[in-house]
């Protein structure tokens, strides 16, 4: 339909200011999110006086993904590169200066304890004698072992599929069950468009209707892409021949919101995405999901 | 003719003379005679007769460039302002504590911007910033220093980016975006450009005693 692509044209470009940090500290299994979107002018939308009636429904679907927090284990291949990498590097560095410390201490030691060893011609270090280097590396291995990372991959958090925290080095997205006619089905939530507000405006009805409150940053103005579909010849008419449904692409930035028990989201990996949507839409749906 | 066209094709050494007035006798029929052959004299110039002479001159199509001066300060690059379509000078910072890593996540960013036909500005780094960690020891009130804490930024400047490619931009950017690094994206300002420089105090102070 040409209108709404018209109001979209007109639509002044957001400046945006996003600082996206992945820390360990703070939100686990999130991004720190921090958007300061400036609108330039207030949106004008211009009134159409004629428009061309369209027999085809449309519709605004948001695509809700979840970041992967943590790097993927490398295949073994990997491994053993990074591996002989890590090796070669060390075997061709410069000794650091903590390490030509303890060297230094361990020297003075066997000096020290040889026969003829006499204190006076050595050189006045100071603190060194003191607190050796050992005595550091020690007190090091010491706090290290109080230090309990978090586990990286936990089993029952990755098999629950309506965790967001499954899968931790994976990309998620959301599912939700949906009436679509008269059956239903899983796919990414959408609306009907309405008259007057931009496809994206629709998108983020969409994400505001489900049961669970998300804050989501979307990534830019324009669909990342399409679906097409057809009702079956005996029920179409001269009006409605199909919908149309437009998806966008979002980022979640909150963690965990107060959700409502048993509602029908799920937070999938791609290769889960064949279970659970209908092929054709499926082939659309992979085109535009960056991930492994 | 015919029979001076026999003459060359028998004899293969000729002195000299001879050999160029039979080329410029039969100019018509293509003689493969090597001119190193020739022991040309210092006033006659046997390059000009030769057919792929001034083939592959260039120099003269470049055009005239004012030769650069050597003490050039430092100026802005313009910064594009953002129009309806298209973002306009953006900084795509990325900082963290390991150098390694923040180089290489900078450096992938800037081979996308290649890759993807957006044009690359500038591409430099801030200086680092160092942390001291203080911790307090449980008996008493002494300070002791315990870890410090470097943190690198490096800035790669686009100068416009399309606002359709932007989304696809920053998708990729944020599912390749390693643990312990920081990316912020920001529109570039004078003042931004400003912090780069060291004051100079003196220098301020002279120009307030100027305007005074």
């Amino acid at each position: 339909m040409a209108a709404p692509c018209r109001r979209m044209a007109s639509r002044p470009l957001f400046q945006f200011l996003t600082c996206f940090s992945r820390t360990a500290v703070g939100n686990t299994g999130f991004r720190q999110f921090s958007t300061a979107s400036v609108c330039r002018a207030t949106l004008q939308v211009k009134n159409v006086t004629e428009r061309a009636s369209s027999p085809w429904t449309l519709m605004a679907a948001v695509c809700l993904q979840r970041l992967p927090v943590i790097t993927a284990d490398g295949s073994p291949i990997e491994q053993e590169f990074k591996n002989m990498l890590l090796q070669m590097e060390m075997e061709k560095s410069v000794m650091s200066d903590h390490e030509l410390r303890l060297l230094d201490d361990a020297e003075r030691l066997r000096r020290k304890q040889s026969a003829d060893y006499d204190s006076d011609e050595e050189e006045d270090h100071g603190k060194q004698d003191i607190l050796l280097g050992q005595d550091l590396e020690d007190a090091w291995e010491q706090k290290l072992h109080r230090f309990q990372p978090a586990p990286r991959a936990r089993a029952d958090v990755d098999e629950d599929l309506t965790s967001a925290q499954r899968c931790l080095a994976d990309l998620l997205v959301l599912l939700a069950e949906q009436q679509v006619g008269d059956e239903k089905l899983w796919l990414l939530p959408q609306t009907q468009w309405q008259e007057g507000e931009t496809l994206r405006q629709t998108a983020e009805r969409a994400l505001a209707s489900l049961p669970a409150g998300f804050k989501a940053t979307f990534l830019g103005n324009a669909p990342c892409g399409v679906y097409k579909y057809k009702l079956p010849k005996a029920v179409r008419t001269e009006s409605s021949v199909g919908t149309k449904v437009f998806f966008f692409k979002a980022i979640l930035s909150d963690s965990a919101p107060p959700k409502a028990p048993n509602a029908p989201l799920l937070w999938v990996k791609k290769s889960e995405l064949q279970q659970y949507l209908k092929p054709a839409y499926m082939m659309k749906v992979d085109r535009f999901i960056l991930a492994v | 003719m015919n029979p001076l066209l026999r003459q060359l094709q028998m004899s293969v050494t000729r002195p000299a003379l001879v050999l160029n007035q039979a080329l410029t006798l039969c100019r018509a029929t293509p003689s493969i005679q090597h001119p190193v052959w020739c022991t040309a004299s210092a006033n006659e110039r046997q390059y000009r007769s030769m057919p792929t002479h001034r083939i592959g001159r260039w120099k003269y199509l470049v055009p005239k460039q004012a030769p650069k001066k050597k003490k050039d300060r430092h100026k802005m690059k313009p910064i594009i302002p953002a129009t309806n379509r298209a973002y306009g000078t953006l900084n795509v910072t990325v900082s963290g504590y390991d150098m390694t890593m923040v180089e290489h996540y900078s450096q992938y960013i800037h081979n996308l911007c290649n890759r993807l036909g957006v044009q690359v500005a500038e591409s430099f780094a801030l200086p680092t910033k160092t942390t001291e960690v203080m911790l307090v020891h449980e008996q008493g009130t002494k300070m002791e220093a315990d870890a410090v804490l470097k943190t690198h930024q490096r800035v790669v400047q686009m100068s416009s980016l399309n606002a359709a490619l932007s989304s696809v931009f920053m998708d990729v950017l944020l599912k390749n975006q390693p643990e312990g690094v920081q990316l912020s994206v920001k529109e570039q300002t004078e003042a931004d450009y400003r912090a780069r420089f060291k004051e100079r105090p003196e220098l301020l102070g002279l120009m307030a005693q100027i305007n005074k």
